[in-house]
C-alpha cells in the first residue's frame, strides 16, 4: 500500500502473544473519514457467512444480499481462534495512530475489541450508528469507560443534529433503542459463531459486546448518578463555573 | 429480606450487566471473578442462588459447582456458558445444578428463571416442613394417643356394669381428654397443608 493511501487510513494493529509462544497479528484499516472497514479478504467465504444462515431477526438487508457483511469480515479472525478457550491468557499489544497499548488479558477480551470494530465498520445498517466510536477506540475498556464513550458519542451526534436544525434527543431515548437493536445483531452473530467454532472464545467475545448493550439502559437510569460528583463543577450552580458563565446572546 | 444472588464470571462486563438487571429486579446481588473467590464469599455470607460461568480460569465452573454443592447445599446453582454443550449441561444438572443458560443470556428470561427457582425452593422447603411435622406428629401425637384410648376403652369394657360405674366414667373422661388433644394436633396439620395449597397457584404461574 502506498504512503499516500496510508495517509487516508486509520490503522489499528492487534498483536497477541500466548504463553505457548504462539503469536498472531491482525491489522484493521478504516477509511479515516467514513470509518468504513477496508478489507482485503479474498478468501473463500464459509457457509456460516451467508446472510440467510442464522440471519438476525432485525436484519434490514434485502434478499439480494448474499452474505452478511459482518460475518464475511469476521471469518478470517474467527477461523484463527476456532479452537481457542475464552479465558486463555494473552499479552496483547494494540497500536493505534496515536499510541500503543499493552496488556496481559484474556483472549475473549482481545477478540471482543477486534470483533467490536469489525461489527460497526462493516456496513451493517443496524451497527452503523456505533461507528463513530471506532475513531476513539479504547482497547481493554471496562464497562464504565465504554458506557461513557457511547453516551458521549451519541450526545455529540445530537449536538450536530441540533446545529442542522433537527430536534436533538437529550433524553438518550434513541441510544437505548440503538442498543436494543444492536443486541439483536449481537445475539444473531453469536448464533452464527456457535456453529462456526468448536470452543467458546469467539462466542464469548460477542457475549461481552452483548453485555454492554444490556447494561447501558440501566447505566443511564442508575449508573450516571454514581459519576455525578465528577461533574460538580458544572452542577453546583456557581456563577463562576463553566455552566454559569455562558455569555448572554 | 431480598433473595441474595452471587454472580461468578471472569468477564467484568458480563458481571456488570447481570448485576444491573438482577438488582433492578429487586435481588441483593454480589459478584465474584472466579470459583475460588465465590467460595470465599459464600463462607462469609451465604447466597440463595449462584450464577456460575462454566469456563473460568483457575477453578472451572464445574469444580466450583462440586465444591458449592458439598459446602453450601442450601445454595442453588444456575450454570452459564458461551457454548451450547449439552453433555456438559447434563453433567452439571447431574451434579446438582438447577438450571443451565447459554450466553448471551436473555436477562429477562434469567430473572424469570431465578424467580421460578426461588418459588420452587420455597415450595420444597414448605413441603419438607409438612413432612417433618407429619413425621413428628404421627408417632407421638396420633399413634401413641390412639393406643392409649384403645387401652382406656379396653379397661372400661372389662369393668362390672354397676359396681364400677364411677371408674368407667373416669376412664371415658380420660379418653375424651386425649381425643381433644388429638383434634388440636390435627388442626395444626390442616393449617400447614393450607399453607402448601396457597403456594401451589404461584408455582403454577
Amino acid at each position: 500500500m502506498t504512503e499516500q493511501t496510508h495517509a487516508k487510513l486509520l490503522r489499528y494493529v492487534y498483536k497477541l502473544s500466548f504463553d505457548n509462544g504462539d503469536e498472531k497479528e491482525f491489522e484493521i484499516l478504516l477509511d479515516e473519514a467514513s470509518l468504513e472497514l477496508q478489507s482485503d479478504n479474498n478468501e473463500p467465504k464459509p457457509d456460516w457467512t451467508k446472510l440467510k444462515y442464522s440471519q438476525c431477526e432485525n436484519c434490514p438487508l434485502s434478499d439480494s444480499v448474499q452474505y452478511c457483511p459482518i460475518a464475511v469480515n469476521l471469518s478470517r479472525l474467527v477461523s484463527s481462534f476456532a479452537d481457542a478457550a475464552s479465558y486463555e491468557a494473552a499479552l496483547v499489544t494494540v497500536e493505534s495512530p496515536q499510541r500503543t497499548y499493552v496488556k496481559k488479558t484474556t483472549l475473549q477480551k482481545a477478540l471482543s475489541a477486534i470483533i467490536g470494530i469489525y461489527m460497526v465498520t462493516s456496513n451493517c445498517p443496524v451497527m452503523d450508528k456505533l461507528r463513530p466510536m471506532t475513531r476513539f477506540h479504547l482497547p481493554f475498556a471496562n464497562s464504565l469507560e465504554t458506557f461513557f464513550r457511547s453516551i458521549s458519542s451519541y450526545l455529540v451526534a445530537q449536538f450536530l443534529l441540533k446545529t442542522k436544525g433537527t430536534e436533538p434527543d437529550w433524553e438518550l431515548k434513541g441510544l437505548r433503542e440503538i442498543y436494543k437493536q444492536v443486541n439483536v445483531v449481537n445475539k444473531g452473530m453469536s448464533q452464527r459463531l456457535l456453529n462456526a467454532t468448536k470452543t467458546d472464545a469467539n462466542v464469548n467475545a460477542v457475549v461481552i459486546l452483548h453485555s454492554f448493550g444490556d447494561g447501558i439502559s440501566y447505566f443511564i437510569d442508575n449508573g450516571l448518578a454514581d459519576i455525578e460528583p465528577m461533574f460538580d463543577v458544572f452542577l453546583k450552580g456557581d456563577k463562576d463555573s463553566f455552566a454559569g458563565s455562558v455569555p448572554p446572546n | 429480606m431480598n433473595e441474595r444472588i452471587l454472580i461468578v464470571d471472569d468477564e467484568e462486563s458480563l458481571r456488570m450487566s447481570l448485576k444491573f438487571k438482577l438488582k433492578s429486579a429487586g435481588f441483593d446481588v454480589d459478584v465474584a471473578v472466579d470459583g475460588e473467590e465465590a467460595l470465599e464469599k459464600l463462607k462469609s455470607r451465604r447466597a440463595d442462588v449462584v450464577l456460575l460461568d462454566i469456563n473460568m480460569p483457575r477453578m472451572s465452573g464445574i469444580e466450583a459447582l462440586n465444591q458449592i454443592r458439598q459446602d453450601f447445599p442450601e445454595t442453588e446453582a444456575i450454570m452459564l456458558t458461551g457454548f451450547a454443550d449439552f453433555s456438559t449441561a447434563i453433567e452439571c444438572l447431574k451434579m446438582g445444578a438447577r438450571d443451565y443458560l447459554v450466553k448471551p443470556v436473555d436477562t429477562t428470561e434469567l430473572v424469570t428463571r431465578v424467580r421460578s427457582l426461588m418459588r420452587s425452593r420455597m415450595s420444597e422447603r414448605t413441603l419438607q416442613e409438612v413432612q417433618d411435622r407429619i413425621s413428628s406428629i404421627l408417632p407421638n401425637d396420633l399413634v401413641a394417643p390412639l393406643r392409649k384410648i384403645q387401652d382406656l376403652l379396653d379397661q372400661a369394657s372389662k369393668l362390672e356394669r354397676d359396681a364400677d360405674a364411677k371408674e368407667r366414667k373416669k376412664l371415658l373422661a380420660s379418653a375424651r381428654e386425649i381425643i381433644t388433644k388429638m383434634e388440636t394436633n390435627l388442626q395444626g396439620l390442616v393449617d400447614v397443608s393450607k399453607r402448601v395449597s396457597l403456594l401451589e397457584p404461584r408455582e403454577r404461574g
